[in-house]
């Protein structure tokens, strides 16, 4: 812990992280105070198209007549549940297979670590775009968490079973056998808790990835219509011809978009330094 | 090297051969029919049942997976459901605006990340480490799409020093104009999204020389450069950098990978006609030949920039072989 106060980035990462958290928290008060700021249905009667901020609304309203500011708020909400659900779904996933394929070696190991190889191979966003057509356009945000997480894996497995392998070479893996532990035992009580660490880490660059995935994917018009997202927001600002015109509406969610991201990936590498120390360590000069 | 040259050709074909099979019976076990698709659904059953039988879709799957091989083999890719053409036209048309692209992103971003991270290496803990680091990792996780469109509103829209989106300038290309000026509209049209790939993609090359040089520089044979009283620059670029820059091609080809994956993105935002525009083009209109298709280029082309890096690992350090 006290490493990571020293590191500066990392701290940086935690406090945007926070600021996000806030802006999750607040975002029901607005819709609740009056219906007008409601981020979907909500519609102010007196403007019809996109306005520029002003004391009624602080950040300006969408072509609809539409709250950004209670828009941005929500979407804070959309895009930390994202993150970790689909962050938490990789990551499990991930730290089982690794689990199992370098504590089994084998043929085990070789198919999934080829599985591993294609999956890693395939252009993410096109495949993802490819299963929403599937699935039918306008699915549900449950659906984009669950095939981020879903196919956000096989990175997870790839370091989580290269760790696997120094760790099963370990003597107190070896003295575990030698009184008769059972394989699952050594697995779960000697091995997966080495690897956890390391999983923490993962679990912060995915839901960076994931983050950063809802987004595009909503941006290019396949994320679920009936959530306001960040990545959402601005897909009704590409689509209503506003993208040169309304600077109030295009940057506000980009820049959450990108701060989030971010710090998620801060937080990743300060862990990782923790974990790592030669990541830390100054050059013998 | 032979072997391992083989070795890692096989691989790369059977890693090709995977995403080809996974992807057909991903076409085809997924509830959309294919052939609802095509089908107006005025026609009569018989009209139907014809089409169906044309399109092979009436035989069982196994024997359509043959099928579709057999085809492939002859380089038929299918016929695109929008436009009726062979889909290996629009392929061969969209794949080289993608590779001009994203290759030369890679490659800027990679001197430009060894350079940086080879400057920041040898000033660990300076102010200047510390704001690289930061620049740089804040463009490496900026909003890909949203970073291009506030470029082209500054540049292209305000500035109006470059255009809004495309590659060509259809008035150059069809007139009379002479090959230094097509190359010159080529490049003008080129600039932007280069620019923004490259700034969004070259911390990931920063960091990785970075951690490789601290890696090289505990080293004996670094020491007794330093020993000899030569010059700290010639230390750094002569015997740390050249070792250091291993672990960068492994990164080259991972980025590059990466980039073509949010290929889709930038040839979106800045209209670059390649093969990732095409797909959501085709994803759109449901037109699953030319997605299919695409996807599967998009993916060779990937496979083979890994294949490339590893061939060139393998050979500048003769123990991974």
């Amino acid at each position: 812990m006290r490493v990571f106060c020293k590191n500066k980035l990392g701290l940086l990462g935690l406090g945007i992280l926070a600021l996000f958290a806030a802006m999750a928290g607040v975002a029901p008060l607005l819709p609740a105070l009056d219906p007008i700021y409601h981020p979907i249905e909500g519609m102010d009667p007196r403007i019809f198209t996109a306005s520029p901020p002003s004391w009624r609304h602080p950040l300006g309203t969408d072509a609809w007549g539409r709250d950004l500011l209670s828009q941005l708020l929500h979407g804070a909400q959309v895009a930390l549940l994202v993150g970790i659900v689909a962050a938490a779904t990789a990551v499990l996933i991930g730290t089982g297979v690794g689990l199992v394929a370098g504590y089994l070696g084998g043929g085990v190991d070789f198919l999934l670590m080829r599985l591993v190889d294609v999956l890693l191979i395939l252009p993410l966003i096109p495949l993802i775009m490819l299963l929403s057509a599937f699935l039918g356009r306008g699915m549900s945000i449950w659906n984009v968490v669950l095939i981020i997480g879903l196919l956000g894996w096989p990175g997870v497995a790839r370091v989580i079973r290269a760790q696997v392998l120094t760790l099963r070479a370990r003597p107190f893996v070896e003295a575990a056998r030698a009184y008769g532990a059972g394989e699952l035992r050594i697995i779960v009580r000697h091995i997966a808790p080495g690897v956890l660490p390391l999983s923490f880490v993962y679990m912060s660059f995915g839901a960076n990835s994931a983050v950063f995935l809802e987004a595009a994917l909503s941006f290019i018009g396949f994320g679920d219509p009936r959530t306001m997202s960040w990545g959402m927001m601005l897909q009704w600002c590409f689509k209503t011809g506003h993208t040169f015109s309304a600077p109030y509406w295009i940057l506000p969610p980009g820049l959450a978009i990108s701060a989030l991201c971010l710090a998620f990936y801060l937080i990743g590498r300060a862990m990782e330094e923790i974990i790592y120390p030669q990541l830390r360590g100054w050059p013998k000069v | 090297m032979l072997g391992f040259l083989i070795r890692r050709l096989g691989g790369a074909i059977a890693t090709w051969f995977a995403v080809l099979t996974l992807l057909f019976f991903l076409f085809r076990l997924l509830p959309a029919d294919p052939a609802s698709l095509i089908l107006d659904p005025k026609m009569t059953p018989e009209a139907r049942d014809l089409l169906r039988r044309q399109f092979g879709l009436d035989r069982p799957l196994h024997l359509q997976y043959f099928l579709y091989l057999g085809n492939l083999l002859q380089g038929n890719f299918g016929v695109s459901f929008q436009t009726g053409r062979p889909v290996l036209e629009t392929i061969v048309e969209r794949l080289p605006p993608t590779l001009l692209l994203f290759t030369t992103a890679s490659v800027l971003s990679f001197v430009l990340g060894a350079w940086c991270g080879r400057i920041i290496a040898w000033r660990r803990g300076s102010l200047l480490e510390g704001a690289l680091v930061l620049v740089g990792l804040s463009l490496y996780t900026v909003f890909l799409p949203w970073f291009g469109m506030l470029i082209l509103w500054i540049f292209a829209f305000q500035l109006k020093l470059f255009p809004l989106g495309g590659m060509l300038s259809p008035e150059v290309w069809i007139g009379e104009a002479g090959v230094i000026s097509k190359a010159l509209d080529l490049l003008h049209h080129l600039v932007l999204p280069l620019a923004v790939l490259t700034a969004t993609m070259f911390a990931g090359s920063m960091l990785v020389m970075r951690a490789s040089l601290l890696e090289i520089l505990p080293e004996q044979y670094i020491m007794a450069a330093r020993a000899k009283g030569l010059p700290e620059r010639i230390v750094r670029d002569r015997h740390a950098a050249r070792n250091a820059l291993l672990p960068l091609i492994t990164s080259f080809a991972l980025s590059l990978a990466f980039s073509m994956g949010g290929g889709v993105l930038t040839e979106t935002v800045f209209s670059w006609p390649g093969l990732g525009s095409e797909i959501v083009k085709a994803v759109v209109s449901q037109d699953f030949p030319m997605a299919q298709a695409a996807f599967l280029f998009l993916a060779g082309v990937v496979i083979l920039a890994n294949l490339i890096a590893d061939l060139l690992y393998g050979y500048l350090d003769p123990r991974v072989r």
